[in-house]
């Protein structure tokens, strides 16, 4: 099957700098790919490129099977956006933003606008204005422009950008549900590493402009370090009891005890219970993982 | 229908309203300080101004009043409105929900062009109607058919003359990025026109020609010729082309 997305060396500059460098990306029908990177890596010009917005000074990109390019437009019916921050007419109503997307792309028949605002829970914010809305709601209307017309490809630029956890959870549900139920092909960007190991099936490590390395989300706990971050009043006493009952413990630069054992994570109540028996109880314990710099440096190193 | 529903819900179709109402009514008192040549001079600078206007309170000139009001305030509050209709995109960061639809970018353009020709044409009308209320209430001597009709046609050559001097100005407000680029270029092009028809080339210089067709600049200035109104369509229409080749082609990174 052709990909939905085929891009062939891109390269874009801005005189002496280069935003993207050579990138190849080929996302197949169904995927949820993430784009990985920090702040200024390249995502969002790569992301622009994509859909047409920014002319690469070298390299090619297809979409859907159509080749990119100025005056190409049909196949935008069939893919949704969001671009960075979501934007939306101040003045206008969530509900009219909607109206102005839905004509803009072509949409009838049915309640395209009503039936949107239902599946991201703007019913209550539908006739408000939407320059009145907070962040998180803004981010809501931005994504239900993007999936107002039912696309088969959603190229998505930090969609979880301003939501709270529970709307975070919400629209991760929402994607996971519109690509392994209704075939939607996904390709979203971001710097959250825990968000992008939750959704994507495949990830794309992009740093400085090039795309450094590609995994299957599967392959992700490979890269990624966890370990169990421990505290308690008398240090010394609690890696003691520690070390007696066949655990690693390792001081920290914080003068933190880190149990990289597998047992420890996976079970930190057994910890927690072992440190009380031994008259050190646990002041502080923590799950904790590599950052997104950590990880980067290790992906690129390796 | 999109531009039109974003134009109903901004102020800036009522302000430019506003401000054409002003003028209309500025035009009816200095008609009603004319009636009465004593209470011209009993008013003092008000009096002197109002004799600028004109030297009679009469049809013709107030007529062709509003004609000088449709040149030189249309400049501003026209271009204001493709200010608006362009910059506003990308003051309020909605362009990039434009740049990939299934609605060609040069559709929307020429959809924004449409409705800032719509904007204006009202604007003009809305003047012309409160003027002729004006001068009827004000009872005006000197109607006639033929007076109404070479008035109203000034106005309405003036007025589109105007409207085509305005597309450079939606194409600074794009190639800008915002509101400012294109009012910048609009105080320009206003400030050139002054100088240039001050130094009496202005039949030369296109953002000079509907205030000389107007009769602003007195009887005794020459009327722009052909060649000036030649500039005038053919910077209308490279203002719109390059304006939807702009959004066509260009980068659009922010």
């Amino acid at each position: 099957m052709a990909p939905v997305i085929n891009a062939r060396g891109l390269t874009k500059r801005y005189g002496a700098v280069t935003a993207v460098n050579d990138l190849s990306l080929q996302i197949r029908a169904g995927e949820i790919y993430a784009l990985l990177g920090l702040n200024g890596a390249g995502k969002t010009t790569t992301i622009r490129m994509l859909l047409g917005m920014v002319r690469p000074t070298s390299g090619s990109v297809e979409v859907l099977g159509t080749a990119v390019r100025p005056g190409v437009h049909g196949v935008w019916s069939r893919v949704g956006y969001l671009v960075e921050t979501p934007a939306a007419y101040p003045e206008l109503t969530v509900r009219e933003n909607l109206t102005v997307a839905a004509r803009l792309r072509g949409v009838t028949g049915g309640r395209p606008v009503d039936e949107i605002i239902e599946r991201l829970r703007l019913t209550e914010y539908a006739d408000r204005r939407a320059g009145t809305v907070s962040l998180g709601n803004a981010q809501r209307l931005g994504l239900a422009k993007a999936l107002l017309h039912r696309p088969e490809l959603l190229v998505l630029d930090e969609p979880a950008n301003g939501l709270d956890p529970a709307g975070v959870a919400e629209i991760r549900d929402l994607l996971h549900d519109m690509s392994h139920e209704h075939g939607v092909s996904i390709v979203l960007s971001s710097h959250i590493l825990t968000e992008v190991a939750r959704l994507a099936t495949r990830i794309g490590v992009i740093h400085q402009g090039r795309l450094v390395r590609e995994l299957d989300a599967s392959d992700l706990a490979g890269h990624t370090s966890r370990w169990l971050s421990v505290s308690a009043r008398d240090q010394a006493a609690a890696g003691q009891a520690l070390s007696a009952a066949g655990f690693s413990p390792v001081r920290t630069d914080g003068g933190h005890l880190a149990l990289a054992d597998d047992r420890a994570i996976e079970e930190p109540d057994v910890v927690a219970t072992l440190l009380v028996a031994a008259g050190c109880p646990p002041t502080r314990l923590v799950v904790e993982q590599d950052d997104l710099e950590t990880f980067f440096l290790r992906v690129v190193e390796s | 229908m999109t531009e039109v529903l974003k134009a109903r819900r901004s102020r800036v179709p009522w302000v430019t309203a506003l401000a054409f109402t002003v003028a209309a009514a500025v035009g009816g008192l200095f008609m009603f300080i004319l009636q009465d040549q004593g209470r011209a001079r009993s008013l003092g600078l008000l009096g002197t101004k109002a004799s600028l206007a004109g030297r009679d309170a009469d049809w013709p000139t107030y007529l062709a009043f509003l004609a000088q009001i449709t040149a030189v305030g249309g400049m501003l509050v026209f271009g204001l409105v493709s200010v608006w209709l362009f910059g506003r995109e990308f003051s309020q960061h909605t362009a990039k929900d434009l740049l990939a639809l299934p609605t060609a970018r040069t559709t929307i353009v020429l959809a924004k062009f449409v409705v800032a020709g719509l904007c204006c044409l009202a604007l003009t009308v809305q003047l012309v109607a409160l003027g002729l209320a004006i001068g009827a209430v004000l009872g005006l001597s000197g109607w006639s058919a033929q007076t109404a009709i070479s008035g109203l046609a000034t106005v309405a050559a003036t007025a589109t003359m105007t409207v085509l001097l305005t597309t450079p100005v939606a194409l600074a407000a794009s190639a800008g990025r915002g509101h400012l680029p294109g009012v910048g270029v609009l105080m320009a092009a206003i400030f050139c026109a002054q100088v240039i028809a001050a130094l009496g080339h202005g039949q030369y210089f296109p953002w000079s020609v509907p205030a000389l067709f107007s009769g602003l600049a007195g009887p005794d200035q020459e009327p722009p010729g052909l060649v000036g109104v030649i500039l005038v369509v053919l910077v209308g229409a490279a203002g719109m082309v390059v304006t939807a080749l702009w959004w066509r082609n260009a980068d659009q990174d922010r």
